[in-house]
């Protein structure tokens, strides 16, 4: 062993502190804790879709819905799951449900494509822009979470973990959010919604790594 | 550390309760190990800085190992990741010579296989590895490389850029 080496073991074993291991149900809790503020908020100050709140479900807002839920709480593990490092760990099992929940704007275009007209009304863009940028903004919420847990961790691909993160917040923004749109127009829900992710994972892989290089 | 794997592991679970003799046991036989496992892959005199660099994660790090995983993936995947940034900030070395053996590799031939560098290494296309080799292990400057291995400079450069990245990406990849 060199000088070198040696001092540095020697400082570090007296720099050492107690420390509470990273634990996957502890990282997970947090995230839905997010995940329920959001949706708290959502209810309580915007108010639940009035067909929701009668108790009727639309399948366009409950398969949406659901699809969303399920993306964000496959990205969440993921993100959870990197965030401890180790040769041999998987990934890739959130594509799966990256790759469902792409249906939504592929149902949604080939939708398009057999209306005659496909002019959206002010009203309706209004809408549309609304639930971008609510969901978006809502997903920050679970976003900082996930930074913050992936900041104590150890990812080594922060570039994919950064991406995670950012699909995770938008897929739970958007799911909150949809508590309270009333849309159910495939159209809306395939392609706005699902934009949401889609910037919000954009946004995840450009401005999240710088914060995770360790 | 040499094929003990239960007991780098129990070191490891006493150091995170702050037993300080425990990791002073642990970070000896974690260097040691380094030493062999980067030995192959950076040149011997910055074999050092590399590991000083890594036993400086294991430290800030030590939270992220969860005792109910083996102990030896968990750095292995640390000094990956400290290697592949290592290899992004060294252009030029002036050392050729590689240290010559892997400690461990015969006590746990499946463990070491499966975490090794070389292994890493190999999944990368022949030519993005063979650009990494020379210009960044090997320390010979692109023109050199370029001569040796008959790509072109822009090529090599191009295939030492894919090729850190898809190594980023495949750190935790056996």
């Amino acid at each position: 062993m060199s000088r070198g080496t040696e001092n540095l073991i020697a400082e570090l074993v007296e720099d050492l502190a107690p420390v509470r291991p990273l634990r996957l149900s502890r990282g997970v809790a947090l995230a839905l804790g997010g995940l329920t503020a959001i949706v708290a908020f959502v209810v309580g100050l915007l108010g639940l879709r009035q067909d929701v709140r009668l108790g009727h479900f639309d399948p366009v807002f409950l398969l949406g819905s659901g699809l969303f839920l399920l993306l964000g709480l496959a990205a969440t593990v993921t993100v959870i799951v990197m965030s401890r490092p180790q040769v041999g760990n998987d990934h890739s099992g959130w594509a799966w449900a990256g790759a469902t929940t792409a249906l939504l704007p592929v149902a949604a275009t080939i939708s398009l494509l057999g209306k005659s007209s496909v002019g959206r009304s002010p009203t309706a863009l209004e809408h549309d822009i609304d639930c971008l940028l609510a969901g978006t903004g809502l997903g920050f919420v679970v976003l900082a979470i996930l930074v913050w847990w992936l900041r104590r961790g150890a990812p080594t691909s922060p570039e994919r973990a950064g991406l995670l993160a950012g699909v995770a917040a938008g897929s739970f923004g958007i799911f909150a959010f949809s508590l309270h749109c009333a849309i159910n127009d495939i159209v809306h829900v395939g392609l706005w919604h699902w934009a949401v992710v889609a910037l919000s994972a954009a946004i995840g892989r450009l401005a999240v790594p710088p914060l995770l290089h360790w | 550390m040499r094929g003990d794997e239960p007991a780098s592991a129990r070191l490891m679970v006493m150091a995170q309760a702050g037993d300080k003799q425990a990791y002073a046991a642990l970070l000896g036989e974690c260097q040691r190990w380094l030493r062999a496992y980067l030995g192959r892959k950076v040149a011997p005199a910055q074999l050092d800085d590399l590991v000083q660099e890594t036993l400086l994660s294991v430290h800030r790090k030590l939270a992220t190992w969860d005792s109910s995983r083996p102990f030896l993936p968990w750095l292995a995947a640390i000094a990956r990741y400290r290697w592949v940034d290592h290899l992004r900030r060294i252009y030029r070395a002036d050392e050729a010579a590689l240290a010559d053996e892997l400690a461990g590799a015969d006590e746990e031939p499946a463990i070491a296989a499966r975490i090794s560098l070389e292994r890493l290494f190999a999944q990368l296309p022949s030519a993005q590895a063979e650009a990494i080799e020379l210009v960044k292990i090997e320390g010979l400057s692109v023109s050199e490389a370029s001569q040796a291995s008959g790509q072109s400079e822009s090529l090599i450069k191009v295939n030492i850029h894919r090729g850190l990245k898809k190594l980023t990406a495949m750190i935790e990849k056996a």
